[in-house]
């Protein structure tokens, strides 16, 4: 035993270590829950991904078994993702957007005449930790604080991106953010998503926004509210008119991901947000 | 496909292979810290699940074990610091002190591991921590402190004041001086 290693047992120790033993052989074993530990572990990530800005959202879940899904197009058909499309990447911090982001408009409407739009910032990936800690500074300037703020290294090689959200005459303020690596690029039918009140000064009222990503392959999003309507957010290609309103999925300059927003009719409330075929 | 896929895919093959050989030993230690088949298979899945957001740095770590434990005993922890009233199994009011029927009976062995199991239920969760990683775990006194992120000294205390309480209980004294499991 290596509890002996440090101080003087006695055999009643030992003895306690046996019947320990002992007791723990009363447990079931079972088959270790392999995809529900993946379910749970995108759930996390998704929940810190929103959390670190927003701490009123209501994050889904990602749906399907993730860890083994391809990248697929509408008809099922396995893709190439864009970002492997790519013919090569810039060489310095400016060309790769480290020091200022690409900010990119995924949404905008008007709301009992208050204007409001979505945007998000993807900050390019710092390639050394002294990028990463000039980075950290550009976004400090922008009120842009990533999750592992004291850690400059914890952004070497991710894309950091933040999504805000204006309304009427307000400041932009941030609803969510994270850092990705090139490995947590969606795919299949990953989601993840949060979920907020339109007006930031209402946090108590319905949850109508629904902004997420989604794989660059998705075609449809399917926002479900809690009376069983729903409203699908349909692919537009990058650079599409933002139409006021209109629900879409459209890819993110910087993003290997694309992005969506769902906005509910009023009195309507968030229940869920699932890639669907249609 | 690209690079990526496959770096994603030997990540899930790895994290996979973990999941499944650690499982057991992880539900054992979380039985005995929670002293219940559902609060332990919990326990293990909110802490594997936990493992697999920082698998890419866990995986290639030179102790995953290490991470593993500290955050099992953090979520133990946690769960006790949200929830100041026990609520482990076994159940009952008998108490703590159990008749201890003759040895060798199958009946009797279970009734022994219930009342070690109650008896570890009793004692306060750090205590009980401490007991189960040096006692079933069989870490040292220093990796005990690594897992349970306190001193030596606290350790120490910890797992001296839970043995300590464990001998008091007559019944399991009693199992002792029979010389455990036969």
């Amino acid at each position: 035993m290596s509890a002996d290693r440090e101080t003087n047992q006695t055999m009643t120790d030992r003895d306690i270590a046996l019947l320990l033993a002992d007791a723990a052989d009363e447990v079931e074993i079972g088959i270790a829950p392999y995809q529900a530990v993946i379910r749970g572990g995108r759930r996390r990530r998704a929940r810190r991904w929103a959390l670190a800005t927003a701490a009123a959202l209501v994050i889904t879940g990602t749906s399907g078994t993730l860890a083994l899904a391809g990248l697929r197009d509408g008809n099922g058909i396995e893709v190439s993702p864009a970002v492997t499309q790519k013919a090569t990447v810039p060489s310095t911090p400016e060309q790769r957007h480290v020091y200022v982001p690409q900010e990119t408009m995924l949404a905008a409407g008007t709301e009992q005449g208050e204007e409001w739009y979505i945007t998000v910032d993807v900050w390019g990936a710092p390639l050394t930790k002294a990028e990463a800690e000039a980075q950290l500074k550009a976004m400090a300037g922008r009120h842009e604080e990533p999750w592992d703020k004291d850690r400059a290294s914890a952004l070497v090689g991710k894309i950091t991106y933040f999504v805000r959200r204006a309304f009427g005459s307000g400041e932009p303020g941030l609803l969510m953010g994270d850092s990705a690596a090139k490995e947590d690029t969606m795919a299949g039918t990953d989601l993840k998503s949060g979920a907020t009140s339109l007006d930031p000064k209402k946090t108590d009222g319905p949850q109508r926004l629904v902004v997420g990503q989604v794989a660059s392959t998705a075609q449809a999003v399917t926002c479900t509210w809690k009376d069983g309507s729903s409203t699908v957010a349909r692919k537009v290609a990058a650079g599409a008119d933002v139409n006021s309103g209109e629900a879409t999925i459209r890819p993110a300059a910087g993003s290997p991901d694309s992005w969506f927003v769902c906005v509910a009719p009023a009195g309507k409330t968030y229940e869920s947000a699932e890639v669907t075929t249609d | 496909m690209g690079d990526r896929k496959q770096a994603r895919e030997a990540q899930d093959d790895g994290f996979q292979s973990f999941v499944i050989g650690r499982w057991p030993r992880l539900m054992r230690t979380a039985f005995l810290l929670t002293g219940e088949q559902h609060a332990a298979e919990d326990l293990v899945q909110s802490t594997l699940e936990q493992t697999f957001v920082a698998w890419r740095k866990v995986g290639s770590a030179d102790d995953p074990e290490a991470y593993v434990r500290r955050v099992m005993i953090n979520a133990h922890a946690r769960k006790h610091r949200r929830r100041l009233k026990e609520f482990l199994a076994p159940r009952d009011d008998s108490g703590l002190v159990r008749e201890i029927a003759d040895t060798g009976d199958r009946i009797a062995q279970a009734e022994d591991r219930s009342a070690l199991l109650e008896a570890l239920a009793q004692l306060p969760p750090r205590q009980r921590e401490a007991v189960v990683l040096r006692y079933w775990e069989d870490l040292t006194e220093t990796q005990t402190a690594q897992a349970m992120g306190c001193s030596v000294g606290a350790v120490k205390s910890n797992a001296a004041k839970g043995i300590a309480k464990l001998r008091a209980i007559p019944g399991l004294a009693e199992m002792v001086t029979q010389g455990g499991r036969q």
